[in-house]
Order: C-alpha cells, then sequence, then structure tokens
C-alpha cells in the first residue's frame, strides 16, 4: 500500500489543501504524520484534508489525523476533511470519530465556505 | 355527619313538627291572649263597677239618712236635747256616717251663737262636739254656708273640720226650710252627715288597681278627695303634676258632664301604656281610675311565660322523641351502610348488622346477607378454579419446555457445516403442539425429519413425543429411509386406539456425493429451489404413520448440487389463515422461498414466519408452524501461512489476505473491511505481543460463500484483544478526543462474530465476518 501527498497553498486565503491518494495504514501514516506536521508549522488558518483518491484508512490513520485535529483546535484555527469516499466515510461514522469537524462533501462546498469566510474577513 | 340519612331526617323531621307545633302554640296563643284581655279588661270592668256601686250605695244611704233627718226636722219640733239624743242615735246605729250635726239656723232663736250639735264617731267611740263655739263657730263654716247658698242638699267640698272631728272631711249638708202659715219659706237649720276622706280612700282601695294603679277622687271643684298619696289630699288636681293639668282639666270637664271616659296612655311613673276610666259618683265627684295596663296583664304574662315554657318543653321532648325513634329506625340502616363499604372494597368476612323486625331496612339487610354469602361462594369456587387453571397453565408450560428440549436447538436450530447450512424452527399454535423436526449427522450422513401429528395442543404434544424418539433411535446412517419409516410407522400404530398419526418426512443426505434418498408418509414432501427457481416435485409418498401397520413406503431419490436449497414444511404454513379467513397458500409460500433463497437459510427461514405472521394480522394461530430450510454450500477455501514480527508485516499481510479474497472471488468491499480488519489485528499483535523478530504467528483464512473467518494464532504473552487493549470512547469532539484506541471498535463493527482463547502457550483469535447477502 503506499499513500502520495500532495499540499496546495493558498496565501491569501490562508489554506492549505492537503490531498492523499492511496491507502493511509500503519505503514504509510509515519510518513504522513510528518507532512502534515510541516503543513501544521507553516500557520495557515485552514487546512483541508482531500481525500478524493484516498481508498483506505485504518486506525493508524486515523490516529494522525486525530492528533492534527487537537492541535490546530488549540491554535484556533481548522482541520476539515473534504471528498470522503463511502468506505471512508464508514469508517468514520462507525467509530463516531470526530464529529465536530468539518467535512466537505464535495468541491463546490469547500468553494463556498471559503467565499463566506472571505467576505467575513472583508467586512471585519 | 350531614350526610347521614339519620342526620337528615331527624333534622327534617325537627323541623317541620318545631314549625308546625311552634305555629300551632303561638296561634293558641294569640287567641286566647286575646280573650285573656278581654276577660282581664272585663275583669277589672267589673272590679272597678262592683266597688264603684258599693261605694255610691254606700253614699246613697248617707244621703238617704241626711234627708230623712231633715225631713223630720222639717216637721217636728225637738227640744234640745230632744235633738241630741236623735243624733246621737243616728250616729250611734249609722255605720255608714262617720258623723253628723244638726245646726239650727240662729235667727230663729234668741241665741247669738246658734245652735249646732254635732256626733261623731272615733276609735269606735261616739263623741260630741259642740259646733256653736265662739271660736270656729258653724255660721261661719262653709258647710252651713255653701248649703245654704245652694239652698238645696250638696257635698260640701273637703276640709279640715277644725271644730268637729279635727279629721279631713267632706260632708253632706241638707238645708232645711220650713213654712209657716203664711206660706212662707224659711231655713230652719242645716243637717249633715260627714264622711271622712279616710273612709272614702277605704272604699277606693278596694278597687285593686294593681301597685302601680290609682285611684283619685276629686270633688266637683276638683279638689282631692283619695289619692294614693295622703299629702295630695285636699290639694286641686292642677296643683298635682302641672304638665298634665290641661289634659286632665280637658277630661274633667267632660266627665262632669255626665261623660264616662276610658283612655289609654303612656304611664307616667312607669314604662308602659296605662288606662285611664274617669266617670263621675252619683254624688258628682269625679273619679280617676288609672292602672297600669301591664299590671292588668300580669295574669297574661304569666300565662305567656308558662305557655312559652310549656311549648319549649313539649318541642323538646318532641324533638327527643323524633331523635330517639329515628336514630332507632335508621340505625341498622347506618350499620348496614358502614357493613356494606368494608364489604365492598373486599373485606366479605365483615359481620352484617342483625335485622330486626320485616320492614323495608330488614329486608335490605337479608338480601345484602343472602348476596355477601353468594359472593364468597362465587369468589371461593373462581379461586378455585383459577388456581387449578393456573396449575394447569404452569404445567403446560413446563410440558412445552420440556417438548422444546426434545427438538434440536430447542425449537429453533442452525447448524452450519463445511457443505451444508440446516435451519429449522417449530412455532405451536397452542403452549404445546404436534409439530417435529429432528436431524442427526452420523458417519457422513444428515438424517432429517420432520413431521406434523394430527391436530394439536396436549394429545398431539404426547404423540410427538413418542413420534420422535422412534424417528430419533429408528433411523440411522445405515437404515434407509423407508425402512426407518415403516418401523416408526409399526411402533406408532401399537397402543394407538384414538388413531392419531402422523405425516412424516425421514430424508438420509450422504454428504459425500450429496444423494438424498427420503420416504414420505401422509404427502410431507420438500420444495427443491435450484438455479432462482422452484425445481418440480416427483416424490411420491405413502399414508400417514400410526393407523396401519405393516405399511412398506416408496423411496424417493434426488441428486442435489451445490446451491440448491431444499425447504421442507408442515402444512401449518399453507394453512395459516388471517382475520378475513384467506390461507396463506402454496403461492405465497413459493414466493416468499424464491424471494430470498439468496439469503442465508436462517434469514431466509425467520423471513417466512415474520411474512405469516405480518399476513395474518392478528388473526390467531391455527395450526402448528414448522420450516427446515438446508442448503447445500460450497466447500470453503483454506490458506495458511507464518508471518514474523516485523516492520513490513503488516503490509505483507495485507498482500496475503487480499490475493487470498479475490481468488475466493469476495467482492471488493468485503475484501476492503477485511483488510482493515486484519491490520487492526496484526497491528496489535505487533505492538503488544511481546514477539521477539524471530517468532512467527499464524493466520488461518477460510472462505465459504457465507463467511470469511480468520484465525489468528500467537506465541505471545497472554493477550486477549477483545478486552486488554485500549478502547477509546466513541464520539468525543475534538478536544476531548483521546487520540488512537480505536482498531477493536473496527474488529467488532466489521466482523459478525469475535472469539478469543488462550490454547496452552498461544493467543488463539478468531473472527468470522458474514458475507452473504443479507438484508
Amino acid at each position: 500500500m503506499n499513500l502520495n501527498t500532495t499540499v496546495t497553498v493558498d496565501e491569501e486565503k490562508s489554506l492549505a489543501r492537503v490531498a492523499l491518494a492511496g491507502g493511509l495504514n500503519t505503514d504509510t501514516a509515519p510518513a504522513f504524520e510528518e507532512r502534515l506536521q510541516q503543513v501544521i508549522d507553516a500557520g495557515h488558518q485552514l487546512m483541508v484534508l482531500d481525500m478524493k483518491d484516498l481508498d483506505y484508512i485504518s486506525s493508524a490513520g486515523l490516529r494522525v489525523i486525530f492528533k492534527a485535529a487537537k492541535q490546530v483546535r488549540a491554535d484556533g484555527r481548522s482541520l476539515a476533511a473534504a471528498n470522503r469516499k463511502p468506505h471512508i466515510d464508514k469508517v468514520f461514522e462507525i467509530l463516531k470519530a470526530l464529529p465536530d469537524m468539518t467535512v466537505f462533501a464535495n468541491d463546490q462546498e469547500l468553494d463556498d465556505y471559503l467565499d463566506t469566510m472571505q467576505q467575513r474577513t472583508k467586512s471585519d | 355527619m350531614s350526610k347521614s340519612i339519620t342526620t337528615r331526617l331527624i333534622a327534617l323531621l325537627t323541623l317541620s313538627t318545631v314549625s308546625i307545633v311552634g305555629l300551632a302554640m303561638w296561634l293558641d296563643y294569640r287567641l286566647s291572649r286575646d280573650e285573656l284581655l278581654q276577660q282581664l279588661h272585663a275583669q277589672s270592668e267589673q272590679t272597678v263597677t262592683t266597688a264603684i256601686v258599693d261605694m255610691e250605695n254606700w253614699l246613697e244611704g248617707v244621703e238617704s239618712s241626711t234627708l230623712l233627718l231633715g225631713r223630720i226636722l222639717q216637721q217636728r219640733d225637738y227640744s234640745t236635747p230632744g235633738l241630741k239624743q236623735m243624733l246621737k242615735d243616728i250616729v250611734e246605729n249609722n255605720d255608714d256616717i262617720f258623723g253628723s250635726a244638726i245646726a239650727l239656723n240662729p235667727d230663729l232663736f234668741d241665741i247669738p251663737l246658734g245652735f249646732a250639735h254635732y256626733y261623731f264617731r272615733r276609735d269606735g267611740i261616739l263623741r260630741e262636739a259642740d259646733l256653736a263655739l265662739e271660736e270656729n263657730n258653724y255660721q261661719q263654716q262653709r258647710w252651713y254656708m255653701d248649703s245654704v247658698a245652694a239652698g238645696k242638699p250638696i257635698w260640701v267640698e273637703p276640709y279640715f273640720d277644725v271644730g268637729g272631728a279635727k279629721v279631713l272631711m267632706t260632708t253632706y249638708a241638707v238645708p232645711v226650710y220650713r213654712v209657716d202659715d203664711a206660706g212662707v219659706r224659711s231655713l230652719y237649720g242645716v243637717v249633715t252627715a260627714d264622711v271622712t276622706l279616710q273612709e272614702l280612700r277605704q272604699y277606693l282601695q278596694r278597687l285593686q288597681l294593681g301597685a302601680n294603679g290609682q285611684s283619685v277622687l276629686l270633688s266637683r271643684e276638683g279638689l282631692v278627695l283619695s289619692a294614693k298619696d295622703d299629702a295630695n289630699l285636699m290639694r286641686h288636681y292642677s296643683e298635682i303634676n302641672n304638665p298634665e293639668a290641661p289634659y286632665w282639666a280637658n277630661l274633667l270637664q267632660k266627665v262632669l258632664v255626665g261623660q264616662t271616659i276610658s283612655r289609654q296612655r303612656q304611664c307616667t311613673d312607669i314604662p308602659g301604656s296605662c288606662s285611664v276610666h274617669m266617670g263621675t259618683l252619683n254624688t258628682g265627684w269625679p273619679l280617676v281610675l288609672m292602672y297600669s295596663d301591664n299590671e292588668l296583664l300580669a295574669p297574661l304574662h304569666d300565662h305567656q311565660i308558662k305557655t312559652a315554657i310549656t311549648g319549649l318543653l313539649t318541642l323538646l321532648l318532641m324533638v327527643l322523641a323524633v331523635y330517639f325513634v329515628t336514630r332507632r329506625i335508621t340505625a341498622p340502616l347506618a350499620a348496614l351502610s358502614a357493613a356494606t363499604r368494608d364489604i365492598s372494597q373486599g373485606k366479605l368476612d365483615t359481620p352484617l348488622p342483625a335485622p330486626k323486625g320485616e320492614d323495608e331496612v330488614a329486608t335490605l339487610i337479608q338480601s345484602f346477607k343472602a348476596m355477601n354469602h353468594n359472593l364468597k361462594t362465587y369468589i371461593a369456587d373462581l379461586e378455585t378454579v383459577t388456581a387449578s387453571r393456573s396449575r394447569l397453565e404452569g404445567e403446560l408450560a413446563a410440558a412445552r419446555e420440556i417438548q422444546m428440549a426434545m427438538l434440536p436447538g430447542g425449537g429453533e436450530t442452525l447448524a452450519a457445516q463445511d457443505i451444508f447450512q440446516l435451519w429449522a424452527r417449530v412455532t405451536p399454535a397452542k403452549t404445546v403442539g404436534g409439530d417435529l423436526y429432528s436431524y442427526q449427522i452420523v458417519d457422513g450422513k444428515l438424517l432429517l425429519a420432520l413431521g406434523d401429528v394430527s391436530d394439536k395442543g396436549v394429545p398431539a404434544a404426547l404423540f410427538m413425543a413418542r413420534a420422535i424418539s422412534l424417528i430419533q433411535q429408528l433411523s440411522g446412517p445405515d437404515v434407509p429411509a423407508q425402512e426407518a419409516m415403516s418401523a416408526v410407522n409399526d411402533m406408532l400404530t401399537q397402543g394407538n386406539e384414538n388413531c392419531m398419526f402422523v405425516t412424516l418426512f425421514l430424508g438420509v443426505l450422504n454428504l459425500k456425493n450429496m444423494v438424498l434418498s427420503f420416504a414420505s408418509a401422509g404427502d410431507a414432501v420438500p420444495v427443491l429451489l435450484r438455479n432462482g427457481a422452484v425445481y418440480p416435485n416427483t416424490a411420491s409418498s405413502g399414508p400417514a404413520l400410526g393407523l396401519a401397520s405393516g405399511l412398506t413406503f416408496p423411496v424417493n431419490t434426488l441428486q442435489l448440487q451445490t446451491g440448491d436449497r431444499l425447504a421442507i414444511y408442515t402444512d401449518g404454513i399453507e394453512e395459516a389463515f388471517n382475520i378475513e379467513g384467506t390461507m396463506f397458500g402454496q403461492e405465497r409460500i413459493s414466493t416468499e422461498l424464491l424471494e430470498t433463497v439468496s439469503q442465508p437459510v436462517d434469514v431466509a427461514g425467520k423471513h417466512m414466519f415474520q411474512a405469516i405472521s405480518d399476513f395474518a394480522n392478528g388473526a390467531a394461530q391455527s395450526d402448528d408452524i414448522t420450516l427446515m430450510l438446508l442448503e447445500l454450500t460450497e466447500p470453503a477455501e483454506n490458506w495458511t501461512s507464518e508471518f514474523n514480527p516485523k516492520a513490513e508485516m503488516p503490509a505483507q499481510v495485507a498482500q496475503w489476505l487480499q490475493q487470498s479474497l479475490e481468488s475466493a472471488s469476495v467482492n471488493r468491499d468485503n475484501i476492503g473491511e477485511f483488510l482493515l480488519v486484519a491490520e487492526e489485528i496484526v497491528t496489535n499483535i505487533y505492538k503488544y505481543a511481546g514477539l521477539a523478530p524471530q517468532d512467527s504467528f499464524t493466520i488461518n483464512l477460510e472462505v465459504s460463500d457465507q463467511r470469511i473467518l480468520l484465525e489468528v494464532a500467537d506465541r505471545g504473552k497472554p493477550f486477549n484483544p477483545l478486552t486488554d487493549a485500549q478502547q477509546s470512547p466513541l464520539g468525543a469532539d475534538i478536544e476531548n478526543a483521546v487520540v488512537g484506541g480505536f482498531g477493536i471498535h473496527l474488529i467488532t463493527s466489521m466482523t459478525e462474530h469475535q472469539s478469543y482463547r488462550r490454547q496452552g502457550q498461544e493467543n488463539i483469535l478468531l473472527v468470522e465476518k458474514i458475507i452473504k447477502n443479507t438484508d
């Protein structure tokens, strides 16, 4: 099993998009954890885990995401997930994992959300 | 309290009688009061009249005597002693007269002082006085002068007789005239008779005018002749009680002209009204009688009080009488009421009051007694019946348990083997029933039985017990089904006077070649589902068992294939009725079986029972229902491999599993989930089993079209991941979430069964995932 992580940053919106492709299991989790930590340290307001191409997630992978979510929340920032595949969704559901984590069903939702946030910050 | 009939009766009766009697008494009092009043008035009038008449008589007597004396003197001459003597005789013999005097006209005689002699009575002794003395000479006395002036007999105004008796008196003076030969009338003298005021007063006192009543006698000119208070004697009435003088004056005027007056006015000295009667005596003296009406009516008041007391006592006695009588009569009613209240609350042994007499209350009590007695009897009977029914139900419940225990699985069973799955269930219509099923796996043969005893309930259950015992004993791996059938039939026919019978299916499935040979008694044939359709049935059967011995049964043979499903059932399914009276019917059965053919046998079987129940829609189950489903399955595939605990191990395991599962044609989703489960399991072992790198652990994988079975055995320290691994709570939000500890959740939620055992030095974890299509 392999995992490819691609990070796209939008400085203007303080957004970091982390795309996962492949499977997040005991093997691939450690490397992913390192990469994710780098993104967190960059200090973006919002980090989105794009799971469009994620086929597999085990408890090891969930652990990494939990840890990351807690860390950014403490900072006042947020970690969100997007484009979860059905069986990935199922795992989250079974474990009732991170019920308060923002989940975008598709890219459109993400874009709408970003627009709203932008307007909000503009009017502040 | 006011709700009691006793109280109400007493109150109402008392009220009524008090009102009625009270009214009567009051009316009586009013009427008698008027009468009494009249009487009293009449009485008082009478007394007054009598007294006055007496007085008048007396005064008239005085007048007559004096007039007589006068006439005597008119005609006769007497010498002075003769005159004195005559005078003395008169006074002495006439108690009515206090004193009497003869006074001669001094002009007729030569004596300047005149001649007047007087006799009077004092203290019973006769005395005399000479009125012709120089001091208080009679000629200057009013009695002489007024009578002479009047020229006729008069009663003189009262005076104090200084010269004579020295008392207050009034005098009847009669002037005496003589006519001489020439016809000239001249005064001869005056004769008098005296009446003391005290005497007058004594008469008046007889009038009984009451303590506050008084009589006042006035002279013609209004001087008081007699009054209550002696101090008022001789005074003019106008001097007394000045404010009222005009009032009296007015009255007096009327009286003096002869009128009698009766008035009522406010008493002056005492409260209340007073009656005043005024008239004149024949002497011309006004007489005023006053009395307090209250005093007059004193007897009336006494009467009133007596009446009132009598009345009250009467009423009181009546109230008491009403009270006691009512209480007495209604007491049993009150007692009955209290007793029945207790009885109504279930205390059936409460004593009822004793009925007295034969009135309605007594009848009521007796009826109640009878009713109570009957009630107790009924309840006792009911209790007996209920108790015996409870006992019976208890026994039936116990019987049901025993009967169910006779069946494999206790009434429902699921047997899963390598090449077949078997499910069966019996639902009796009543507590116990007559349906049965049985199976045995012996020597590579699966022995099947499914039967239906005639009727249902306890008789069928007893016959069923016989039948199933015989079946289990008489069938065997080497006993052909039809022979077993004959043997069972012969045994059942014995001692079966009741002619119970059973329809039965006996089958023997050769597990090696999948040939099913079976016999059927009474048309109990199986239904074969193959390739999604109902396979036509060509089995032949014999008669039902238990009625005739020595029967033979045809044998049927069926070659079964993997994937075939056999359904055997009793007619209870077909003949299940709904509330409209429609049968479930063979068609519905076939439809149900086909609909569920790709589901595991237990799921399909339960579905059928649910469908029957839904169809019945509340109608009572009319017959025992039994269903058996047998499915021939592909034998499972098996893989085993060993792994060492190193970093690449999870990946290795995943790869091996994926290949195997794909080769067994397991679908992608199941593979994905199973890989997740496996990863969690082996990761746990890697982390916690404490294995050295050179140690290894074994994974055994078994896949059939029903399920995937994974067994992992390791020689690590004792560790049950199901209980010993960290399990974090689910659903916590980001802040409170615990990182890690979710592996076990994933394992338990993605597999249907998990079990752990420690065998020797090994931990053995077994998980099973059902992959057959399930709803």
